[in-house]
């Protein structure tokens, strides 16, 4: 993952994903907003807590020529409340309501994993 | 408040159209267009170009040779409401009567592009995450779709009746890129693409095509003169953590607007040109633009009214899932189509008694928004 312009996971020994709060109302924004944004002085930098529920999800199916596999993508509603997009890994086919937690990624920054299911490396 | 017409309209056929290049493409558009209206190219006092993805001032390019003697040249973009937005520029600039006539034109060529899946706008640092991690439109609309099946009585076939509906209109129509009638079966087990959508239930992304309008302050000494009773463009509102995904807020929003611009009502509609970029699209934009009630969209669907013949025919063009979706002719041809209808000019597919008609475009693929731009119209004779 090339470096980020935004501060996406803490340096806690246990990494939690960042998103900005809004001052002014507490509304959460992710990912956090830059330094250079002209919006961050208002806001403030927090962890959130990354488990939560699928709100919904698709299941992509690359053309032959891409060689790729079907791979699933969806929202998870999280505490805080904000909702995220992202991968989710660990069962062939997402249920909506089944719940996820969000992990490093080098290629993606972050991807969600089925809770019951083994940690994704 | 001024009346705007439209004085006349016309299009491609949209397909693929291997060899022509934007210019020889969207002049075909024009100059039909301009002599449906019945003016000569010295009363039109200014262009508007609307375009996505062909480079800059292509709107100069394409009239270079047209002889428009240096008139001004509006370059027009706003993802697949470019064209719709063009029209809503034209009538500002009519209605503050810096011109009298103007002459509004779409243009793209996806094929240009080799095919695929259009990539969202990514600067933004959101955008970009969500990008990587592979949000494209198809898997948006696809979670609509899945969110749908899982809240709606609704099943998988019931997506695929839009194709079908659609496609049988696309086989009326000799504009259209997709001819050939379809059948539930068939777009079932058409190639998954992002599921629940199959890849007859998403619009062709290799298609080019050119649509044009000529708009005035005066009526066109035709019977039926067409006039735009509203134009509206609003843009996305930022999504908050618990948004209905199912709710089209931006299209919602535009129509409510063009409603009450127009001082007409749904119940007033005749004929529907909409954006089904995707079969799950029509069925919720049923009921953002009010044709049907908060969770009715698939009985509207299943009752026949919206098919050819019905109460309120939607797409008889065929709509983008048969028409095709070259994304700056798109609103500017939704227009010309209803335009068509209204004035008993639409052939085999033609909507009888249509006084009538919206057309609504919502696009644009940016993260942390429902779409980035979202046109609807309501234009009655």
């Amino acid at each position: 993952m090339q470096e980020l312009a935004y501060p996406l996971w803490s340096t806690a020994p246990v990494p939690t994903l960042l998103a900005s709060r809004d001052c002014a109302n507490g509304e959460l924004v992710f990912p956090a907003l830059p330094e250079a944004s002209p919006l961050s002085a208002a806001h403030e930098t927090v962890s959130i807590d990354g488990a939560g529920e699928v709100y919904s999800y698709t299941v992509i199916h690359p053309g032959s020529k891409s060689g790729e596999s079907p791979y699933a993508l969806g929202y998870v509603d999280l505490p805080g409340p904000v909702r995220l997009f992202g991968r989710l890994l660990g069962n062939d086919r997402p249920v909506i309501g089944r719940r996820y937690a969000a992990q490093p990624d080098e290629r993606f920054g972050y991807v969600f994993v089925a809770v019951d299911t083994p940690s994704v490396t | 408040m001024r009346d705007i017409h439209i004085l006349g309209g016309a299009m491609t056929r949209f397909g693929r159209h291997p060899g022509v290049l934007a210019p020889e493409l969207a002049q075909q558009a024009i100059l039909k267009a301009i002599d449906d209206a019945g003016v000569a190219k010295s009363d039109i006092q200014a262009v508007y170009c609307a375009n996505v993805l062909g480079g800059m001032i292509l709107g100069q390019l394409v009239i270079r040779d047209l002889g428009f003697n240096g008139i001004a040249v509006y370059n027009v973009e706003n993802a697949c409401a470019s064209g719709a937005t063009g029209v809503h520029l034209a009538r500002h600039a009519l209605l503050a009567q810096q011109y009298d006539t103007v002459l509004v034109f779409g243009i793209e060529q996806l094929t240009a592009l080799g095919g695929g899946t259009i990539p969202l706008q990514r600067n933004d640092h959101k955008t970009e995450l969500y990008a990587k991690a592979g949000m494209v439109l198809p898997a948006v609309y696809a979670m609509r779709g899945t969110r749908f099946l899982h809240e709606r009585q609704a099943t998988r076939e019931d997506l695929a009746a839009i194709a079908v509906k659609n496609r049988h209109n696309g086989s009326l129509n000799e504009y259209a890129q997709q001819r050939s009638k379809t059948t539930v079966e068939e777009v079932l087990a058409s190639r998954m693409i992002a599921d629940p959508l199959t890849l007859l239930q998403c619009c062709p992304s290799q298609v080019d095509g050119a649509a044009a309008v000529v708009l005035s302050t005066r009526a066109a000494k035709t019977a039926k003169p067409v006039k735009v009773l509203s134009s509206v463009v609003v843009s996305g509102i930022r999504e908050e953590a618990r948004d209905d995904i199912l709710d089209a807020e931006i299209t919602a929003r535009a129509a409510r607007q063009a409603y009450e611009q127009a001082g007409a009502g749904p119940g007033d509609v005749d004929v529907v040109e909409l954006h089904d970029a995707f079969t799950i699209a029509e069925l919720l934009y049923y009921e953002a633009l009010q044709l049907a009630p908060r969770g009715d969209a698939v009985a509207l669907l299943r009752s026949g009214a919206t098919q050819l013949g019905g109460r309120v025919p939607v797409n008889p063009s065929g709509g983008l899932l048969a028409k095709g979706h070259p994304l700056g002719a798109t609103g500017v041809a939704q227009m010309v189509e209803i335009m068509w209808h209204l004035q008993g000019r639409a052939g085999a597919r033609q909507v009888l008694g249509a006084r009538i008609g919206l057309t609504q475009c919502t696009g644009g693929g940016i993260a942390g928004v429902d779409h980035a731009a979202s046109s609807v119209h309501l234009l009655g004779v």
